[in-house]
């Protein structure tokens, strides 16, 4: 009885595996394929000869290497800024005596939660004002924005599950409340500021409304924007895209692999927008 | 365990009442009152949440908390309680030093979201005239709104948009909850590397599995219309007409979204006490009823929380659309956020793009309300105050 369960688990796993994997190697696969192979018709599994013309393609003769420099500086920028903001917010809403802290705690969440295609034309217009149209800044500035509510609510429930010996020590010894924050607090909080990276930074990477809505320069296209708006209407470069598409799957997914814990605690911390 | 559960967890927040959501809890049941959250559960000790394993409370936690369910404001701090005498002194300098530290978070929020969002319902009633050189608002019109909300399209796309987020979210719902318990009776090294490979459609870029399932669905090199062929006989045309193209896309939005789903509900499962699953067990039980009658209803706030964050995932449907189908054939997947973008981007139409975006926006907050609604009269008091 046991024997038979344990096989019937397996299976369904390797079915649920295989599901979740084919479109992942088809991608891989189809990026390796050559122009008339990528093409053909029925599709080959495995790619025949190998080739790396579509990286080539995509990252020397096409913009792949520059939407993906902006991709990464856009969200690596803006987690930096998000975990800086977040964390001396979420430190206050956790630890010190507000007024007003649970309103504040849910309208941050009904901000975080708002579909992102309301805001869309103000920040449009906003941003056209400013002179931040294809620029990074001004995606920096809303990508921070819309992540700071979440990563406040993560760090916040970190900050209440750190015991309050550890600070009220720090004050007894004369640290600023500054070098409290910094030296004791936020060490302490590390898997939390781990979770909120992650999680930043995801929803900075797959990002698209804001960004083609925003940066529609090329030199200043994200990943995601690149990737949607290369080919012509009539023929779609497949492989190219795939190339390119697969180089940027790896960060994340190395990300992904490394921080599998802090990702999975996040997302039971109770919210994931992405 | 360890694997899911939330870095802090199993300690019981020794803080005001807004926790009340607890910390895996659905994060905002908004028809509470935003004063004094906790009015549902007068409790002075915070409950745990009904999924996790109780720990003791540290004990020097409970003393200082205040007598009852003290609305949070206007309660006096406690730094300054501790220390007697000077409270006040404290006190404030402590609530200065944390306007000091939230304030520049907030300001960006307030400056980014909450500023734009007024401006679009601002932009939505108004007249809107957009040039080279800038935009001007002028005078008072439900106009937009009278075109928008009168016109076949939107009520096309607003159909759209609602059936097909009920759709893939009940079946991510029930692939979602197949595949966590198989997940769970896995176990040990499996059961990682499965979740490590669960995650990869979940953080990839949309557009990047718009392309990827574009290519598979080709009608004449797609390797799934290659299949297809191989199976009835006949290629299928996948984004050729309306039912099959609706069909397509959201089989590939539950590809990448399931493991979302799953995810989510494999942490609440691992939550769950074991000793109630013994004891129905015990009592005679079988596997099914056991997970039918004990372990779903405890389930319930994970799943709450995974089906209200998809929900409004699913009703932003944006990049799918765009990439894979371009709303077509014909308006077959143009979803709200589709034609509001396309209202005001492709048409510049700013005014009916506004309308069409802030009524999506309504909507979401509508339906968001009424979810939390039900499920809170559903699962009654005990587990409302959340």
């Amino acid at each position: 009885m046991k024997r038979i369960r344990l096989s019937w688990t397996h299976g369904a796993a390797l079915l649920i595996a295989a599901f979740v994997a084919a479109p992942l190697y088809w991608m891989a696969a189809s990026s390796l394929k050559g122009r008339t192979e990528i093409g053909a018709s029925p599709p080959d599994a495995w790619p025949k000869d190998g080739t790396l013309a579509n990286y080539r393609d995509a990252f020397l003769d096409n913009d792949f290497g520059t939407y993906l420099l902006n991709s990464v500086a856009v969200a690596v920028v803006a987690t930096v800024l998000v975990l800086g903001l977040s964390s001396f917010a979420g430190y206050a809403l956790a630890r010190l005596p507000l007024r007003g802290k649970a309103p504040i705690m849910v309208a941050l969440l009904m901000i975080s939660l708002f579909p992102t295609i309301a805001l869309a034309a103000p920040l449009f217009l906003l941003m056209r004002e400013l002179g931040w149209l294809n620029s990074y800044q001004g995606l920096i500035l809303v990508y921070t924005a819309l992540n700071v509510p979440f990563a406040v609510w993560i760090l916040r429930n970190f900050f209440l599950g750190i015991p309050k010996e550890m600070e009220e020590v720090a004050w007894v010894d004369g640290a600023s409340p500054l070098r409290t924050v910094v030296s004791v607090i936020l060490p302490q909080a590390r898997p939390g500021m781990f979770t909120a990276a992650i999680f930043t930074f995801t929803a900075c990477w797959t990002e698209f409304l804001i960004a083609l809505t925003l940066n529609t320069a090329d030199r200043y296209r994200t990943m995601p924007v690149g990737l949607a708006l290369f080919g012509s209407q009539f023929t779609i470069p497949y492989g190219t895209i795939f190339a390119a598409a697969t180089v940027s799957v790896l960060p994340i997914a190395l990300l992904v692999l490394v921080f599998r814990r802090a990702v999975v605690s996040g997302l039971t911390a109770g919210a994931v927008k992405g | 365990m360890s694997d899911v559960s939330p870095g802090g967890a199993g300690q019981p927040d020794d803080d005001e009442p807004v926790t009340a959501y607890g910390r895996t809890g659905p994060p905002l049941p908004p028809d509470a009152p935003p004063g004094p959250l906790s009015g549902a559960t007068p409790d002075p000790v915070p409950t745990p949440e009904p999924g996790s394993v109780p720990t003791p409370v540290p004990a020097r936690a409970r003393p200082r908390r205040p007598p009852s369910g003290a609305p949070v404001t206007g309660r006096p701090g406690r730094g300054g309680e501790r220390r007697g005498s000077g409270r006040s002194l404290l006190d404030r300098r402590f609530a200065r030093l944390g306007w000091c530290f939230a304030t520049p978070a907030l300001l960006v929020v307030l400056a980014v979201t909450l500023f734009p969002v007024s401006f679009s319902i601002a932009m939505s009633l108004s007249d809107v005239e957009v040039s080279a050189d800038g935009f001007r608002l002028s005078g008072f019109t439900a106009d937009h709104y009278r075109l928008v909300l009168g016109s076949e399209r939107w009520r096309h796309a607003l159909m759209f948009t609602v059936l097909y987020t009920i759709g893939t979210v009940l079946v991510e719902l029930l692939l979602g909850t197949l595949i966590a318990l198989v997940l769970e009776r896995l176990g040990g090294a499996g059961r990682g590397w499965m979740m490590a490979l669960l995650l990869l459609p979940w953080a990839m870029i949309t557009v990047v599995s718009a392309q990827l399932w574009a290519y598979m669905y080709n009608g004449v090199y797609g390797v799934l219309t290659t299949l297809s062929e191989n199976v009835t006989g006949e290629p299928v045309q996948f984004l050729g007409t309306r039912v099959p193209a609706i069909l397509s896309m959201a089989v590939a939005d539950i590809w990448k979204t399931t493991p979302f789903v799953a995810i989510i509900v494999l942490a609440g499962l691992m939550m769950l006490p074991s000793d109630v699953t013994e004891a129905a067990r015990v009592d005679g039980a079988g596997a099914w009823t056991a997970f039918w009658r004990v372990r779903l209803p405890l389930l319930r706030p994970a799943l709450t929380i995974a089906v209200l964050f998809r929900i409004l995932q699913a009703f932003g449907l944006f990049d799918l659309p765009f990439v894979l189908t371009g709303g077509g054939p014909g308006d077959a997947t143009e979803s709200l956020a589709l034609l509001g973008w396309q209202a005001m981007f492709t048409n510049l139409d700013f005014g009916p793009g506004a309308a069409v975006a802030a009524s999506t926006a309504g909507l979401v907050l509508v339906g968001c309300l009424l979810f939390l609604r039900a499920f809170r009269a559903r699962v009654g008091d005990e587990e409302a105050g959340r």
